[in-house]
């Protein structure tokens, strides 16, 4: 061993260089650019942004009017961010009240059938998020099928306008949209439950939702936390839902403040300085995420 | 002696009795052994409002008339016929189709290697340094993707010098792999934490050179978590949006998703339901594609799953 | 430095450090008429070249704006040197300049109105046209070879007309908007909460809001544009619109019951009105004389385009008559035509008698107000003002 162990202690960097290259790059690298855009200034003529790449010449100004423009007198930009946090609260919720059940039921009761249901609830990731909407799109038109279903055919004159800037609307389109994302990571944590212990449980003479209180939940709890994680955070920078479902200013979620400040030359710098509010405030359930998956990797925290 | 009697205990108190409720309905919901047909109807509801809407819109896709909500007969006149809006005919939706699959394939060949590499070298790499890149590889992983995209698009439309991430399909796919590359990098290294060290010590010791022992020992192993990241990679970059939208140069560097989102805000004819059916039917033929691809490559080697196309393990 | 030189990117026009002397660009307007300079490093064309074999022409537009039978036929009359043409497009015209000067997009023209011409030709983005090319310029009004905000028509050429005003349904919408007092109040009513949309274009709805007010469209100050905010901040509280370009099937798909809308969208609702519906509903108001608020959008070559020759070919396949007509049929915008009256248009059976209103009389261009190009620290009061709107506050 001691032959090769002096040029073998650079073989595992060097397979983890390529990766370490690209992150350096592409990940930190065009971090580093947004703080420089934020904390940029404004071509005077064409309000186009400059980005500044000395940190001893940052201008904070764009910034400053961003965070002085969130709450207060002159907030104008708390209410989205606010709306977002109660969007993706409600919808991860409802998340979850639909997959627990289903994902128990797959795991525990299965049976013969579990494949197929497995198939079944892996469909929705190979259809297209956008074409999952684009129904639901079609079915909540006006004249549409779900108006159509309501009146039961034409007995009441149903003609309610889902897609004019419902918070309701948005926040079933997240649902919809997110639960699939969910159900697998519970259902691989809930899969690794041990059933003896709920049938000891059981045996014990514990009820239904006793065994189910005191001995599933707290089993599934890393599994249900880790889900939630995995389906709030794509949440809080979806933007495309509420375009879709609603095109409304007063549905306006976090991602479309930053996707129109992005797309407008003069307010490049108030975009990035969204996209650093969004990471700072992300940043303590990412954290979390990080965390738990070095523990279980073994690592040092 | 004179014959004692053992000792009388206190009759026991007889067991308790559950209260036998009058309602049929109630017994039926206690009893702990029952069915769940409670579980089992949700779960059924569940599956119908989850594929229902998308199998109408495959419906309407076929329908004569330009609605997507009334039904005027059945045709092919928004796939082939129609010689203006079909998606054989109109050129902005089969190049659109062509890209996404495009994006799909070069994106996994690139994501997977280098992911898969990642995390061998991470894994076996000690310290600080490989613990600090784990950790900004496990935050790419998870923050939002508007973040990446507007990042990456910043890179290519505001970086002073010149390089290849540009908007277009090389930035689109360089962009996508950043995104993308936690993906193996996590599946690969939980499976490796499964396999342990043994097996690879067993084959130094047996004389095998480090190298020797990975290829012939380590990744034949790791196949099926390499194959797993490698369908989910794919599954999710024919998805993608917000990425492949910041880093289009133009309607030919548009995919599936994006033409979904910019037409269905507009006005959409049953020829987006099709153009949508079609990137689903390519789907399934991948997913086939690869289910049976990787039972005759795996051969005898003992049963897949299908949770594998999810990257469960 | 001369490495750093080497790697830097073709300057596009946007300046870098503060010591260049920043250009500053006129800000046309009718009493103010500009012509452009034509800069030495950004030169027309020769006359007489050949046209580029196997180019791809990418037009930049919005959606469904221009008629694929032009693209298809500009294809066919030069099929001999195997040109393509393709549309990508844009949500709106801020957007779509931000992305071209950051070469996010990569088109060889484009669709602005005139209220982006000062900063596109001062950033050298667009490429001066040779007449030579373009005789069909002959079929349109003569006042586009000299207009005010291009003087002798080197970087532009004229597309459509619009004015722009608020549609309608009879079916959905019991009162005559036409009548009332000031009609733009009905954007504000709660009646019609959640029912109606604004046109996403910041110049264009919040001009709306300008008008509403007897305020001029093209008004920076402050005590203005102050009240525009306050008005489009209760607009979102009490009548919550939807805020996009699809007027022209929204309404038509009763999405909403009535909307600010251009007036080209309005004749294009025929054609998107359900099986079994009467295009009877649909009525238009748009204001006339000299509060009418008329506008006119342009096609223009992009610098970075890289077949010239062929490029000025399909500006001038637009401006032929044929072409138009059959554009105006498609999106329902008028094109300034010769050989089309628009006093005769309703009589000809362009536009149905309950749409006549939609219809732009040359009075009505030569009296009204113009949206016009702002300078720098106004437009960006205003953006100012539409990003607020836009987060919904």
């Amino acid at each position: 061993m001691a032959a090769g162990s002096r040029r073998s202690r650079w073989v595992w960097p060097a397979f983890a260089l390529p990766g370490v290259v690209w992150l350096a790059l592409l990940f930190l690298l065009p971090l580093y650019i947004v703080l420089c855009l934020a904390f940029g200034t404004l071509d005077p003529v064409f309000r186009s942004p400059v980005p500044v790449w000395n940190p001893l010449q940052w201008d904070f100004s764009q910034s400053k009017y961003v965070l002085t423009h969130l709450v207060g007198e002159n907030g104008v930009f708390g209410a989205a961010i606010w709306r977002t946090a109660v969007f993706v609260v409600v919808a991860s919720v409802g998340c979850l009240a639909i997959a627990y059940p289903v994902a128990y039921f797959v795991t525990r009761f299965g049976g013969r059938r579990k494949g197929l249901l497995l198939a079944l609830l892996i469909a929705p990731f190979w259809i297209s998020y956008m074409m999952r909407m684009l129904a639901w799109v079609n079915l909540l038109q006006t004249d549409g099928l779900v108006n159509r279903a309501l009146s039961l055919g034409g007995l009441f004159p149903v003609h309610v306008d889902w897609l004019n800037g419902r918070s309701s609307t948005v926040v079933f389109g997240l649902v919809y949209g997110y639960v699939p994302y969910m159900i697998l990571p519970l259902y691989a944590g809930l899969d690794r439950i041990d059933q003896s212990l709920i049938e000891a449980a059981r045996d014990l003479g514990a009820s239904r939702l006793s065994t189910f209180r005191k001995v599933t939940l707290p089993m599934s709890k890393a599994a249900v936390i880790a889900s939630l994680l995995l389906v709030s955070l794509p949440m809080v920078g979806d933007y495309f839902t509420n375009d879709l479902l609603s095109g409304s200013p007063s549905t306006a979620m976090f991602g479309n403040l930053i996707n129109n400040a992005v797309l407008d030359p003069g307010q490049v710098g108030q975009g990035a300085t969204f996209l650093i509010l969004m990471f700072i405030v992300l940043l303590p359930a990412m954290a979390y995420y990080v965390r738990s998956t070095r523990r279980e990797e073994g690592e040092t925290v | 002696m004179t014959a004692t009697t053992a000792p009388v205990r206190p009759p026991l108190p007889a067991p308790a009795q559950p209260r036998r409720s009058a309602l049929p309905f109630v017994r039926w919901f206690k009893n702990p052994w029952r069915k769940p047909r409670i579980l089992e109807t949700v779960t059924w509801v569940y599956l119908t409002w989850s594929l229902l809407p998308v199998a109408l819109a495959v419906a309407f896709s076929f329908n004569s008339g330009k609605s997507r909500s009334v039904w005027q007969g059945f045709s092919l006149r928004w796939y082939i016929t129609d010689p203006n809006l079909s998606v054989l005919h109109d050129a902005s939706l089969h190049i659109a189709l062509v890209h996404t699959l495009l994006l799909g394939v070069v994106t996994t060949a690139v994501a997977v290697p280098l992911g898969v590499t990642f995390a061998l070298g991470l894994d076996r790499w000690h310290g600080r340094l490989p613990g600090f890149w784990n950790i900004q590889m496990l935050l790419s992983f998870v923050v939002p993707e508007i973040v990446l995209g507007v990042s990456l698009y910043f890179l290519a439309s505001q970086f002073p010098f010149n390089t290849p991430m540009t908007t277009g399909t090389t930035g689109q796919v360089i962009g996508l792999v950043t995104f993308q590359m936690s993906y193996p990098v996590i599946i690969v290294r939980a499976r490796l934490l499964t396999i342990g060290k043994q097996f690879e010590e067993a084959a130094t010791d047996l004389g095998a050179s480090r190298v020797g022992a990975l290829r012939r020992v380590l990744l034949p192993m790791l196949f099926p978590a390499i194959f797993a990241s490698a369908v989910l990679v794919f599954a999710d970059v024919i998805d993608d949006f917000v990425i492949v939208k910041y880093l289009s140069s133009g309607s030919d560097t548009d995919s599936v998703a994006v033409k979904i989102y910019d037409t269905a805000r507009g006005a959409p004819t049953p020829a987006l339901n099709a153009l949508a059916s079609l990137l689903l039917a390519a789907s399934i033929g991948a997913i086939l594609i690869g289910y049976f691809g990787y039972r005759f490559l795996t051969r005898g080697e003992g049963k897949t799953s299908l949770g594998s196309f999810a990257g469960q393990l | 430095m001369a490495f750093l030189e080497a790697c830097s990117k073709k300057d596009t026009g946007s300046t870098g450090s503060a010591a260049s002397a920043a250009p500053t660009f006129s800000v046309a307007s009718p009493e103010h008429p500009v012509k452009w300079p034509i800069y030495n490093d950004n030169k027309p064309i020769a006359s007489g070249l050949t046209p580029e074999s196997n180019a791809t022409i990418n037009i930049y537009t919005y959606t469904s704006y221009l008629d694929p039978k032009a693209l298809k036929s500009f294809e066919q009359k030069y099929k001999a040197y195997n040109v393509k043409c393709t549309i990508t497009t844009f949500q709106d015209t801020t957007e779509a300049l931000g992305k071209i000067r950051t070469g996010g997009v990569k088109a060889d023209i484009y669709n602005p109105s005139y209220d982006q011409v000062g900063k596109m030709v001062t950033a050298k983005l667009l490429a001066p046209l040779n007449h030579s090319y373009i005789p069909n310029i002959s079929n349109v009004w003569p006042s586009f070879t000299n207009p005010f905000y291009d003087q002798e028509w080197q970087y532009t050429t004229p597309y459509v007309l619009y004015g722009t005003g608020i549609a309608w349904r009879t079916d959905l919408v019991s009162e005559d908007i036409s009548k009332l007092t000031n009609p733009y109040d009905v954007l504000w009513d709660p009646k019609y909460a959640k029912k109606l949309s604004v046109l996403d274009d910041y110049r264009t709805c919040m001009g709306m809001v300008l008008l509403r007010n007897n305020l001029p469209i093209n008004s920076s100050k402050p005590e203005d544009l102050a009240l525009v905010h306050k008005q489009l901040t209760e607009m979102n509280q009490v009548t919550m619109p939807k805020v996009n370009v699809t007027d022209y099937t929204d309404l038509p798909t009763k999405i909403v019951s009535l909307c600010q809308a251009w007036a080209g969208d309005a004749v294009n609702m025929l054609s998107y009105m359900p099986s079994g519906q009467s295009p009877n509903v649909l009525r238009y108001w748009g204001p006339t004389g000299s509060a009418a608020a008329v506008d006119n959008d342009l096609l223009v070559m992009l610098s970075e385009t890289k077949a010239p020759v062929m490029t000025h070919l399909f500006l001038n396949h637009m401006l032929d008559y044929q072409v138009s007509i059959a554009n105006f049929s498609y999106n329902g915008y008028q094109p300034p035509q010769n050989n089309i009256t628009p006093s005769k248009l309703v009589a000809d059976g362009f536009v149905p008698p309950n749409l006549a209103s939609a219809v732009v009389l040359p009075s009505d261009y030569d009296q009204g107000q113009h949206i016009l190009e702002l300078p720098p620290a106004d437009d960006a009061a205003w953006h100012t003002v539409w990003a607020t709107f836009k987060a919904g506050a």
